[in-house]
């Protein structure tokens, strides 16, 4: 929002922080990459007016972009520095990690939105149903609510009711349903008759004055070509890979009773929850209550009640991350990171029930702002005492971002829910790597199994370690089958999901839509109609036929299996050629040769794949966490897409799978280049041929093709189309350049990175868990003193940003003194020298 | 006869190369089928309630490890039983003597998957079940109502059992292990 206000100063800077002093000149040097964002989009303007008092007697119209507040007069600084304190004020109550920024490149340029705003005509939950085992004829669907699914009824019942439901008290399963496009289309047209009403409604109601919180959405008309990262990457409707309509995820829970006053001893009853949230788990506590309640009164007044009480879940003050935001948050730890974003939410919230019009309200500057509700930051000491004195008009903001915490009213109980703020594709349900990771290579470890090889499987020879076997097999789309006799088919289900975010690291689609958390004998027959599938089955009946699965992967004793029935990798063009290109290395091609030698991270080793996997171990031994380890997963897939585009563009001469252009003024070099970054030569096609065949084997698959897709859609709308920030700041860590070539890549970063989305696009490719911003502060001690002053210009301008200010936290002493005493000098000779723009 | 399934046994089957072989148990549902897996797996009477898909277990008898399939039986599932064919060497189809309703429908059942042609290969033993009960079939007219007489090339022996009691398993058993030592070694 911020863009809108430029030149005000940071305000509560603290701790660390106060060492960056507040710049007004960075923000004239405004990118034309924030091009593909619409002038007719509404701007974070008037955000900013929601959210806290304008500074201007007329703000500007929405609609009109901040060309005027960017050309305003720096000497309005004082001014706008003083309503910054005033604004700061009502955040006494937070904790100082959260300090204000009102620089341009703090801030995203656009409105902030809430994930799941109020008024909206998405519900939460679509359908409870509730199944049972009649004794004389098997599962049975008893009672669907609102309505009926349309489709086959005792299907669904036979999914709610899992093998060996009878042995055990409880269970837990997950499966989707496909909706078919014939109803999907019912229901588009139902909801853009509402929208349209809805809108209507709007325009009439603003005309009165009355603004809406979803307003917003009226401007999705207007903009939604590309407007953002939001409308394109984000929103929950998403089309999945473009593979068709949204899956409904289905959470089930399934209790059996034993009692002697029934006909056989016992009753078999399940419940579920069917959804388009992801984040399907959050319903669990629910369930076991509803279902408790169900077995008591089986009426459809029971499935009535659970309905409307999660469709009450008020999730309106979740912000809205872009993807790259997504991207940060997911690969940091930090607690605090964009706690700024729910605060304005919290803001506007308050402005809107103040009940303000704060369109045409103007700004009175001598009028203190009205003392607002409070804010605080949940779990903390004023939270505690204050919260619930006052729970009517407090408002908490998460203790941790990664979740949103709200509550569903059950029967009068409160419960609590943790929502994930930000998800990734493909991340369905509550799983953990680091538990599947851990199910596979225990063993392995005890006693290195050894495989049958094939091509696009065992990449290091017959002892690849078994989750490299996984994770080959679901990119070279094989039918996997994870068999878990005995246990619950929660547990399966669970790893059936964790198998899928491995697979695609939140960058590769069409794994869920193809995966069968939970499924039995009842569902092979279309099961083995599909083309590559990842199911989850407790019934070892499946390991009998190997002519049903490729990889199957027993849980309970860690082992896997390739299937005697495999179908044998073609011998493919792209083999061929990089054999005739590379004819030194033609023999490393087909794990042959390599990594025969089990576990040593040696000469053998060409994927890497061994070395990654003993850090993987070592992460997980050392307590790492899971989101260390999916961050570290998400890397190999990024790095497997970046390796599989250097392999496409060498032997086919082209390729897909990135999508650079010439319109930048690449005179300088060092700006150009793109892709993975090798330190030379061999290592390149030493690594080419480890990954050769699986490489091949992904090609014409699903998660390749909307791969491709998704790359060109997210060219359309991703800021510094023509660089490749990655690949430059690859070169910075893994080459050794000379100080020329250095100076090329510092100074690019420091002409091109500017606007928010370029910083968080910067911060992206430097994760914290990587070293941070350790190579990008090198430029701190380059032996070029513009490089050094221009790097300390960048750092500026990320320690500024709502993200990068943790980054720059996490700088080192040294590196941060450096940091003042190049600023100092360049203050003097500042002084000695007229003032210029700092950026050329 | 108890410590026949004792560990002892396993340790000294597994030394003079046992083998092992697979049973699929089936029958229409409630005729005992999860009773009787019990029963011969832990040698105890136990409650059962209607089993949702499958049972199986692993025991070892006279040298020879079981691995026994015991599958749900009502009607609508019936039609999943195929799935466990492939690889079955010997069917134990369990029948409710008592349920003169419905032994027409055991038969159909029966023959049904005497038929196909992943089961051609295995032998049948039937237990006529809850002989206990007032007024059950004896194991002659079982054996009439179910037309074994009319199946041909195949061994098959009907033996009358009172599950909970343990009474005839055993002797079925003996049976089966009896077949299955006949049969040539792979």
């Amino acid at each position: 929002m911020a863009p809108g206000l430029p030149f005000l100063t940071r305000t509560t800077s603290a701790g660390a922080t106060a060492t960056a002093t507040a710049i007004a000149t960075s923000t004239t040097n405004h990118r034309t990459s924030l091009s593909s964002f619409p002038p007719g989009s509404r701007s974070a303007s008037d955000m900013s007016q929601a959210s806290r008092p304008s500074r201007s007697p007329q703000p500007p119209l929405p609609g009109v972009p901040s060309e005027t507040d960017r050309t305003s007069n720096p000497s309005s600084k004082s001014k706008t520095a003083s309503t910054g304190t005033a604004v700061s004020s009502q955040h006494s109550s937070l904790s100082a990690g959260a300090s204000r920024h009102h620089v341009a490149s703090a801030r995203p340029q656009r409105r902030l939105r809430s994930q799941y705003p109020r008024g909206s005509t998405e519900n939460h939950v679509e359908y409870i149903l509730v199944a049972s085992f009649d004794i004389d004829r098997g599962p049975v669907m008893e009672h669907q609510f609102p309505v009926a699914i349309t489709g086959d009824e005792h299907m669904l019942a036979e999914l709610m009711l899992p093998d060996q439901a009878h042995v055990r008290d409880q269970d837990w399963t997950i499966f989707f349903l496909h909706k078919d496009t014939s109803q999907e289309e019912d229901e588009q047209e139902r909801l853009a008759k509402e929208e349209r009403r809805n809108r209507r409604r709007r325009i009439r109601d603003r005309a009165k004055g009355v603004i809406h919180e979803s307003d917003d959405e009226d401007d999705d008309d207007g903009d939604l070509d590309g407007d953002d990262w939001d409308d394109d990457m984000s929103t929950d409707s998403e089309p999945e890979g473009g593979e068709g309509p949204p899956l409904i995820y289905v959470l089930n829970l399934v209790n059996t009773k034993q009692d002697k006053t029934v006909k056989r001893g016992a009753v078999v009853k399940a419940m579920a929850i069917c959804t388009r949230h992801p984040f399907l788990h959050i319903y669990k506590p629910l369930l076991l209550l509803a279902l408790e309640e169900y077995f008591k009164s089986p009426v459809p007044e029971t499935l009535s009640m659970l309905f409307h009480a999660v469709n009450e879940m008020d999730l309106s003050l979740m912000p809205k991350l872009s993807l790259l935001e997504r991207h940060l948050l997911q690969a940091s730890d930090n607690k605090d990171l964009f706690v700024e974003k729910f605060e304005q939410m919290v803001q506007m919230r308050i402005t809107e029930d103040r009940g303000e019009d704060v369109t045409d309200q103007p700004f009175d500057a001598s009028r203190s702002p009205p003392k607002p509700p409070g804010i605080y930051r949940s779990g903390t000491k004023a939270h505690i005492e204050g919260g619930p004195g006052q729970s009517t008009t407090s408002y908490a903001v998460p203790r941790d971002t990664h979740e949103f915490e709200s509550r569903v009213m059950y029967k009068g109980i409160p419960i609590p829910i943790k929502v994930p703020v930000a998800i990734m594709p493909e991340t369905v349900g509550d799983f953990s790597l680091i538990k599947l990771i851990q199910n596979f290579s225990d063993a392995h470890s005890k006693q290195p199994q050894t495989f049958t090889p094939h091509p696009h499987l065992t990449t290091n020879g017959p002892n690849t370690h078994p989750i490299v076997v996984l994770v080959n097999a679901l990119l070279t789309q094989k039918r996997v089958i994870f068999l878990g006799h005995n246990m619950p088919s929660g547990d399966v289900a669970e790893a059936v999901l964790a198998a899928c975010a491995l697979a695609s690291g939140g960058v590769l689609r069409g794994f869920t839509r193809h995966a069968f958390p939970y499924t039995d004998l009842t569902k092979v027959d279309d099961l083995l109609n599909v083309p590559g599938f990842i199911a989850g089955v407790t019934n070892p009946t499946f390991e009998n036929h190997p002519e049903w699965w490729d990889l199957l992967c027993d849980l309970p004793s860690g082992k896997m299996k390739i299937s005697s029935k495999i179908e044998q990798a073609p011998v493919t063009e792209g083999l061929v050629y990089f054999q005739q290109q590379n004819p030194a290395h033609a023999a490393l091609v087909n794990g042959a040769s390599s990594g025969s030698l089990s576990g040593a991270a040696g000469a053998g080793d060409l994927t890497g794949d061994v070395a990654f996997m003993a850090d993987i171990a070592k992460s997980i031994a050392a307590r790492a966490g899971e989101r260390v380890v999916r961050a570290k997963w998400r890397d190999w897939v990024v790095k497997f897409t970046r390796i599989a585009a250097a392999f496409e563009e060498s032997v086919y001469g082209a390729s897909a799978l990135y999508i650079g252009s010439e319109e930048h003024e690449t005179g300088t070099a060092g700006v150009g280049g793109h892709g993975y970054v090798w330190c030379d030569e061999v290592s390149k096609a030493k690594e080419l041929a480890g990954n050769v065949t699986r490489i091949e084997g992904w090609r014409n698959t699903r998660s390749y093709y909307s791969f491709i897709q998704d790359v060109a859609q997210l060219y359309t709308v991703r800021p510094l189309k023509g660089l490749d920030l990655h690949h430059m700041h690859d070169r910075l860590r893994t080459q050794r350049l000379s100080p020329m070539q250095s100076r090329e890549v510092y100074c690019a970063f420091a002409k091109y990175v500017h606007s928010y989305d370029e910083i968080s696009l910067l911060l992206s490719v430097a994760p914290e868990s990587h070293a941070g911003l350790f190579y990008i502060a090198l430029g701190l001690f380059h032996r070029d003193r513009e490089v050094r002053v221009k790097t300390a210009d960048l750092l500026e301008r990320i320690a500024e940003h709502e993200a990068g200010q943790h980054w720059w936290r996490a700088l080192s002493r040294f590196e941060k003194l450096a940091y003042i005493r190049i600023k100092r000098e360049a203050e003097l000779a500042a002084v000695e020298v007229p003032p210029k723009a700092v950026f050329p | 006869m108890g410590n026949t399934w004792s560990g002892l046994s396993l340790f000294f089957g597994k030394l003079l190369g046992s083998r092992e072989v697979r049973i699929l148990m089936l029958g229409l549902d409630a005729a005992g089928k999860t009773t009787i897996l019990y029963k011969l797996k832990i040698q105890r009477d136990v409650t059962t309630i209607p089993t949702v898909g499958f049972n199986v277990e692993t025991f070892t008898f006279k040298n020879i490890k079981f691995n026994m399939w015991d599958v749900g039986g009502q009607d609508k599932i019936r039609p999943l039983w195929r799935h466990y064919y492939s690889g079955t060497q010997a069917l134990i189809f369990v029948v409710d003597s008592a349920d003169r309703a419905r032994i027409e429908e055991a038969r159909t059942e029966l023959h049904r998957i005497i038929n196909d042609r992943e089961m051609r290969d295995c032998f049948l033993l039937v237990f006529a079940n809850k002989q206990d009960v007032a007024g059950a079939m004896k194991p002659h007219e079982v054996t009439e109502k179910l037309q074994l007489a009319k199946l041909k090339d195949r061994l098959w022996y009907v033996q009358p059992s009172v599950a909970p009691a343990g009474d005839g398993l055993f002797e079925g058993f003996e049976w089966m292990s009896n077949r299955i030592k006949d049969l040539p070694k792979k």
